[in-house]
């Protein structure tokens, strides 16, 4: 089992080396990604050759790292039990997913564009998988860096286009600011307990020390309200890197850490509180932005946020697993809803859904699966979705938490509204004259969604099987809460439907919405907080560094400097000068000499 | 008074001939000009110390301090050697063997 994970993880990463490495692979794109899919395909293998060779027992292989008088810091390597190996198969398949997919939507792109595509797509498994076997919160950190630093490379993949550039810049920033967090509280922690391990059995302040310094590193991640800002830029990269990293699972590292990390966070109950609130008001804030958005993958990227706002908020009700499931299944929709975008766009060489229309006849098939994909997001009755959004809800209102759970039913609602917006204006009616020329998509990119489709189909039926794996009870029971957020979920459909497909005025006008989120409140608060805080700050700082510091350090090189010209006088260059120096010094050695005797 | 003649001057003379060698050395070294009189003079310090060297081993009676005399006479030869040789190349830079002459080493 740690041989098949070991080769999970190290064989997308030599093909990585391969690929940047040798120059004929790394120009001739297309063997590449023929290569670099086909190793995506084998490491999923062995990853799911990995799980069903699981029988309950967690293993943990690590070699040390970092000595300290003979003490072992930290050690790397790999821990598997059933959420690593689960997480380690949802990661393997959508990255493979995503790269045949991408074979066929990169198809016409220059070569070398193609290879270096690829062999950041190789790396991006490599650093997923360490993150997600890690034993201990120092590789989970290492692995959290590497994938953020391919989220700003894959981002900036068209880095000729200025507006990717920026984004790219904009979601590194944005993530290293929050890691800073991260960070601290990863330092916090080695200092109360003196190693980096994920069940330390804290006391409670330190927890929650550790556990606020955790959870920021997850807002920025995870795209938390306020930290949310960069996920819609980040839309800028290709959409299958949307698919695969900014939707269902880099974003998601956030909460898999909080998952990994439970017995931390499960002794700070304020943390918990916190997490709730905030999950609950980021799923309701993107939902309610998702509604006011025309770009088909912004809309999808708010949702990203909003559906990461459900976990966040369930692993705040103090059960780890609601919001785990719910990973799990989004990862297969989320991507599933992407990669039908990406055929979408792929089609109609837009991204604007007016510009879509009606493409339900144009392309029947990817449509269908996109609307699989809207119905398991939305939480149809028997799609994954459901079940997952169901049981998270469960255990909020299990937790008592009813203010957070009650933003998340009206969020649901929200859901199903925005989606069956875009459903209606870019799939239904007749098709528009940009989608008069839509072509069929591919079998390298309608294949890896089928496969998705079938998961975000019936993933929720296998929730016992899930959670005999994770270690808890699950057993689905419709309760009044489910029903009274799947009538709602209808509500939302219905009213989307009517409104965008038939046209009837069944909500008020949402212009003045339209306008402030337009307006980017959020943007603009950081930015004003930029201007005005950090700016002044570091111009003081920059300040204090080139005239306190710098001038001590100028000083001293200046009094050396007038020293030495008043002290070189003194070499005169004349033998003689010298030879009545050595015959005085000898003279003062020898009184010397007489005296001290 | 013949028995002292005989003897001849004690240890302290010899070492006070010596001393007086080596005053004069100093002297002609602080006070010439001419690097050819500078290394005379520089002789004169060296053959003083042979001077001590030998009275020394005599007195008491070792032959530590002769050999250590014979060595110092061969060295000096090739101090002077190298000496002369720089008073040539001084020559052959600045046409005078003054010892003022050579100051590009002047801070």
């Amino acid at each position: 089992m740690v041989q098949l994970a070991l080769f999970a993880l190290f064989a997308p990463v030599a093909m990585f080396l391969a690929i940047a490495v040798l120059p004929p692979q790394r120009r001739r794109g297309v063997l590449a990604g023929a290569l670099s899919s086909t190793v995506a395909v084998a490491s999923l293998g062995a990853g799911i050759a990995a799980l069903l060779r699981y029988d309950g027992q967690p293993v943990e292989r690590t070699v040390t790292w970092l000595v300290h008088h003979g003490r072992p810091i930290a050690s790397v390597g790999v821990f598997l039990d059933g959420v690593s190996l689960s997480m380690m198969v949802v990661v393997g398949l959508v990255a493979a997913g995503v790269q045949v997919y991408s074979l066929g939507y990169l198809h016409g792109e220059p070569e070398p564009h193609i290879g270096r595509y690829f062999a950041w797509q190789s790396l991006f498994i490599f650093s997923m998988q360490s993150m997600v076997v890690a034993p201990n919160l120092l590789q989970l950190f290492a692995g959290w860096e590497l994938v953020g630093l391919c989220s700003y490379l894959l981002i900036g993949y068209y880095w000729t286009k200025p507006s990717a550039a920026k984004a790219a810049v904009k979601a590194f920033w944005v993530t290293k600011f929050a890691d800073m967090g991260l960070m601290a509280g990863i330092i916090v922690l080695f200092v109360e307990t003196g190693s980096f391990d994920w069940q330390p059995g804290l006391a409670a302040p330190v927890a929650t020390a550790v556990a606020a310094g955790l959870f920021i590193g997850v807002m920025g991640k995870s795209a938390q309200v306020p930290l949310h800002i960069w996920l819609p830029d980040a839309m800028e990269g290709p959409t299958p890197v949307s698919a695969l990293l900014h939707a269902a699972t880099m974003v998601a590292a956030g909460v898999y850490l909080i998952v990994r990390a439970y017995p931390i966070f499960e002794a700070a109950p304020g943390v918990l509180a916190f997490m709730a609130w905030l999950g609950a008001i980021t799923a309701f804030v993107a939902a309610v932005t998702a509604i006011a958005q025309d770009d088909i993958k912004k809309v999808l990227a708010y949702s990203t946020c909003s559906q990461l706002g459900y976990m966040v908020a369930a692993l705040g009700s103090g059960h780890a697993m609601g919001g785990y499931f719910h990973l799990t299944t989004h990862a297969f929709f989320k991507a599933l809803l992407f990669l039908g975008a990406g055929a979408a766009i792929h089609a109609v060489h837009s991204n604007d859904i007016h510009d879509m229309g009606g493409l339900l006849k144009k392309m029947p098939w990817s449509s269908g699966l996109f609307l699989v994909g809207t119905l398991a997001l939305i939480g149809f009755p028997g799609t994954a979705g459901f079940f997952s959004k169901d049981f998270l809800l469960e255990e909020l209102l299990e937790a008592g938490q009813l203010v957070p759970l009650a933003l998340l039913v009206v969020s649901a609602g929200l859901t199903a509204f925005y989606m069956t917006r875009v459903f209606s204006i870019a799939y239904l009616g007749d098709p528009s004259p940009a989608a008069e020329h839509a072509h069929g998509t591919p079998a390298t990119m309608f294949t890896p969604m089928a496969v998705l489709g079938v998961l975000a189909l019936g993933a929720g039926y296998f929730g016992a099987r899930l959670a005999e794996l994770w270690g808890f009870e699950y057993a689905f029971h419709l309760s009044a809460l489910g029903l009274a957020t799947t009538g709602l979920g209808l509500l939302g459909i219905a009213l989307g439907w009517l409104k965008y497909a038939r046209g009837v005025d069944v909500v008020p006008s949402l212009t003045g919405l339209r306008a402030f989120i337009r307006s980017g409140p959020v943007d603009t608060f950081w930015d004003r907080a930029w201007r005005r805080g950090l700016l002044p700050t570091a111009r003081g700082i920059g300040w204090f560094d080139r005239y306190v510091v710098d001038g001590l350090i100028n000083l001293v090189a200046w009094a050396t400097l007038r020293g030495s010209e008043a002290l070189r006088k003194l070499q005169t260059g004349r033998a003689v000068d010298y030879v009545y120096a050595v015959v005085v010094g000898l003279v003062i050695f020898a009184a010397y000499g007489t005296i001290a005797r | 008074m013949n028995e002292i003649l005989a003897q001849g001057p004690g240890p302290g003379a010899w070492m006070l001939l010596a001393a007086l060698l080596f005053a004069i050395g100093v002297y002609g070294v602080l006070t010439r000009r001419n690097l050819v009189a500078i290394l005379v003079s520089v002789e004169l310090m060296a053959n003083a110390v042979n001077l001590n060297l030998v009275t020394l081993s005599r007195t008491h009676g070792s032959l530590t301090g002769q050999s250590f005399a014979l060595f110092t006479i061969a060295l000096t030869v090739a101090e002077v050697v190298v000496g002369l040789a720089l008073v040539i190349l001084v020559h052959r830079t600045h046409r005078d063997i003054d010892a003022d002459a050579p100051s590009r080493l002047r801070g």
